[in-house]
């Protein structure tokens, strides 16, 4: 089979915004559209949130929560490998005599790759293994707050500027001395959207509002800022003291410049995806919920629909002008009519142009006169059978394109209620275009 | 009165913030007060083995559409772990930001990701949200160009160099290949670009003001005479567990001068600062001077504001300047968060205006129906009304007085 360590051998073609050529593999069908879609033509969503290193489910509320980092699991800020707990013993004085010490246990954080402990930090052994280590906090994190706090005091003021005028623009019969002191004049326009940002700075605090004002005392520009300290010309760089630039920017609160306060992160989760065709709205795969499993509740890949083509045995160079035939194997759930179109770029002899054979997958191969020619052989749902090319250039690769139709029973398919009550489908007609590429012309 | 509502007690959910840079995007959530990540504005191809960056602006829409997708694609699903169709987006972005790639990335937004709206904010103007003023002029240091701009309320001069991180590196590139060209050094493979990033940021500074001048008229004198200060130690840097490359003390203080020199047009970051002053209306340029704000990457290396402030004082002194300024004072800022996430978290806080993110985002039937997003440099957007009302300031000029020259 050349399709399974080859799978740009064969490539349908799918209509989204763009033609696309996709193997098989990385198709998904949709039975509701009956259609092919490829990844490009389908809306990802999030699924689901779970640690990488310890496989914890988390459910979206509470990644939001701890902003998308596991609680149990750090990174090493140092090389990003997941870091471990690991426990000594420390002689600790007893709570009631201190003059006795005991044997008590103390856990770090180390890095199995680089070697990275915690103590390098300067974070000191906690006493339960996990829950006590904390992240360090942005200390601008109360100024940024009450930034917002002040802007959005006046983003509520334009909305109620912008709601008063919409509802003194319902009111025409307004007369014009209740417009005059409301200053709209004739210029009503609706407010763009997409307008330059710059109207907010000009609402300042109206008088006349009773409600609590937020005041911001505005920054402070310095007027000197300090220097390079004098031994920076002449101390030399310990480079393995100096962070990267990459593990810098690991945390873009702090940004340390030294490596002694690298402070290690939460790992960040990972996700799992579903897909959604983007005409149906319905879902073509949506996976489990349990991290450690792979399988998928959804799964509406094209592969499971049973119909492609695969090329079973391409002879080697083919010269010009030569007639070869090569030996291709179909299999569907359904076959009636084979009809292949001419492409016309490329001479092709089909020979089974004709081959109006009627078979079914189910039924026994019996009773079926298949041309020697057309047909190589029968297998179940399967068939060979042979087309004969003629490459049209001397040199090149030599693709075959063709279009395939087939009928495809929806039988899985939600039933539309029917007076009869009948369970019964209809078999609907599809087109596929499939590409083939057959290798090289040797010479 | 509608109540107060606390962030994320029901009502919309916080809006996504992207600030998209040339070398590093950084993307978040609104109201928070850093963004999740910061990672490097490019995608790894299965074909390539360099990575694509993601800004390019002189490709083909095609390609930028799929590489754009890929991108967002990413920070989507693997950083931000939301579903794109719930939450708006804040872009923020510069100004000089080409009509074609907005339009491709607000395409990528709309059709492929179906995002409900995106608002596209200018970075200068978010900074200054940081800090409560109403007023500052902004220079922002990022990756291939610098860039200066005013605050609210009026937009209208800028100016830009296009000389950034990118400029460094390739300066650092090169000093490497002339110092292994004369040590005879045999060096295999080229040193990728992100060695050379790592390099300037762990070992590289900018000198204060004298000794950055000695250092530049020892480069450009050519009978020798000048004496150029004793370099910094030399810093051993391994490459791959094998090589070793040794950085001279010499590269490492001067490679930043190349921000402060002069060129041929006697253009320098400090020059553009003060240009720009120039540019401004009289009344304003007291204010701005006084409330000076740096953003971008590239000014975090160390020593960078203390060398631009004096930079800017001793070039107010020459003559171009002394008469065209009367104002002698310059202050700088320190927004609440590291210079190169300033705009971002200006964007953040706007994000977190729940209240008039709406309206002032370009919703998704919005798209639909024109098809394209307005833009500030094209002219068939109307204005809208709230900048005749709420403020009694002339409409912002920068239709008309938008300068063409560099």
């Amino acid at each position: 089979m050349a399709t399974l360590l080859q799978p740009e051998k064969v490539l349908y073609l799918v209509r989204g915004e763009k033609k696309i050529r996709v193997p098989l593999s990385q198709l998904y069908f949709c039975r509701y559209c009956s259609e092919l879609r490829s990844l490009e033509c389908v809306s990802h969503e999030v699924d689901s949130h779970f640690c990488p290193s310890c496989l914890e489910n988390m459910p979206s509320a509470e990644a939001k929560l701890k902003k998308n980092r596991c609680a149990n699991c750090f990174d090493c800020p140092c090389c990003m490998h997941t870091l471990s707990t690991r426990a000594t013993n420390i002689p600790a004085p007893l709570p009631d005599d201190p003059t006795k010490t005991t044997m008590k246990k103390a856990y770090y954080l180390a890095c199995g790759f680089c070697r990275w402990t915690s103590r390098d930090v300067g974070m000191a052994d906690k006493s339960v293994a996990s829950g006590g280590w904390q992240e360090p906090e942005n200390p601008h994190t109360q100024r940024i707050n009450k930034l917002i706090e002040y802007y959005q005091q006046l983003a509520q003021r334009e909305k109620l500027e912008r709601d008063r005028k919409k509802l003194a623009r319902r009111r025409p019969f307004m007369p014009q001395a209740f417009s005059e002191k409301y200053g709209l004049g004739t210029r009503l326009q609706r407010q763009r959207s997409g307008a330059p940002i710059s109207a907010l700075y000009g609402l300042s605090l109206k008088e006349g509002e009773d409600q609590k004002e937020i005041t911001i005392e505005p920054a402070q520009a310095l007027d000197e800022v300090e220097p390079l300290p004098e031994d920076y010309y002449t101390r030399p760089v310990n480079l393995p003291e100096v962070t990267t630039l990459r593990q810098r920017l690991l945390q873009p609160d702090f940004q340390p410049a030294g490596a002694s306060q690298l402070h290690p992160r939460h790992k960040h989760l990972l996700m799992k995806r579903s897909l959604r065709c983007r005409k149906c709205e319905h879902n073509l795969s949506k996976p489990e919920f349990n991290p450690t499993s792979i399988k998928f509740k959804i799964q509406l890949v094209a592969t499971k629909s049973k119909f492609g083509v695969n090329i079973n045995t391409a002879p080697k160079a083919t010269t010009h002008s030569f007639p070869r035939q090569t030996l291709f194997t179909l299999s569907g759930l359904t076959i009636t009519v084979l009809q292949c179109v001419l492409v016309p770029s490329k001479e092709l002899v089909l020979s089974g142009k004709d081959a109006a054979a009627e078979y079914d997958e189910l039924a026994e191969p019996q009773g079926f006169q298949d041309d020697p020619d057309v047909v190589a052989f029968r297998k179940s749902n399967k068939i060979g059978f042979f087309i004969k090319v003629v490459p049209q250039r001397e040199e090149g690769d030599v693709t075959v394109a063709f279009k395939l139709r087939h009928d495809f029973r929806n039988l899985a398919a939600p039933i539309r209620p029917t007076e009869e009550g009948e369970a019964t489908s209809e078999a609907i007609w599809l087109t596929h275009h499939v590409e083939l590429s057959l290798g090289p012309l040797a010479t | 009165m509608p109540l107060f509502e606390g962030l994320g007690s029901g009502g919309e959910k916080t809006a996504v913030v992207v600030d998209l840079g040339a070398a590093y995007t950084k993307c978040g959530f609104a109201g928070e007060t850093g963004p999740r990540f910061i990672i490097p504005s490019e995608i790894k191809r299965a074909g390539s083995p360099e990575a694509v960056r993601v800004v390019q602006y002189n490709i083909n829409t095609e390609e930028l559409y799929s590489i754009l997708k890929e991108f967002v694609h990413l920070l989507y699903f693997r950083h931000l772990l939301v579903n794109p169709r719930d939450r708006r987006v804040v872009i923020v972005e510069s100004v000089l930001c080409p009509s074609h790639f907005r339009e491709t990335l607000s395409r990528v937004f709309f059709k492929h990701f179906e995002v409900p709206s995106v608002l596209f904010a200018p970075s200068h103007l978010m900074s200054v949200m940081t800090l409560g003023i109403q007023s500052a002029l902004v220079m922002d240091c990022g990756y291939t160009e610098t860039l200066i701009y005013e605050g609210v309320p009026i937009l209208s001069a800028w100016e830009a160099l296009p000389m950034g991180g990118k400029a460094i590196h390739r300066l650092l590139w090169l000093m490497y290949c002339l110092v292994f060209n004369s040590l005879l050094v045999f060096v295999t493979d080229s040193i990728p670009e992100d060695v050379v990033e790592d390099i300037k940021v762990r070992t590289c500074f900018v000198s204060d003001l004298q000794r950055g001048m000695k250092i530049q008229e020892a480069r450009f004198n050519l009978d020798g005479s000048a004496e150029r200060p004793a370099p910094p130690p030399d810093v051993e840097y391994p490459l791959d567990g094998q090589k070793i490359l040794h950085v001279k003390g010499a590269i490492r203080d001067s490679v930043a001068e190349m921000l402060f020199e002069q060129d041929n047009e006697e253009k320098s970051i400090a020059t553009l600062l003060l240009d720009t002053l120039v540019k401004c209306p009289i009344d304003t340029r007291k204010v701005l001077s006084e409330n000076l704000v740096i953003i971008g990457g590239t000014s975090m290396l160390p020593g960078f504001l203390h060398r631009l402030l004096s930079e800017i004082r001793s070039l107010v002194e020459k003559p171009k300047y002394r008469d065209a300024l009367a104002t002698k004072s310059f202050r700088i800022h320190s927004p609440p968060a590291k210079p190169n996430c300033t705009a971002w978290l200006g964007g953040a806080i706007f994000g977190a205006l729940q209240d008039i993110l709406g309206s002032r985002s370009v919703s998704r039937d919005y798209y639909s129906e024109t098809g394209r997003i307005p833009d500030w440099c094209c002219l068939s957007t109307p204005l809208p009304d709230s900048v005749y009302e709420a403020g009694k300031m002339p409409p912002p000029l920068m239709k008309r007085a938008f300068s063409t020259e560099k």
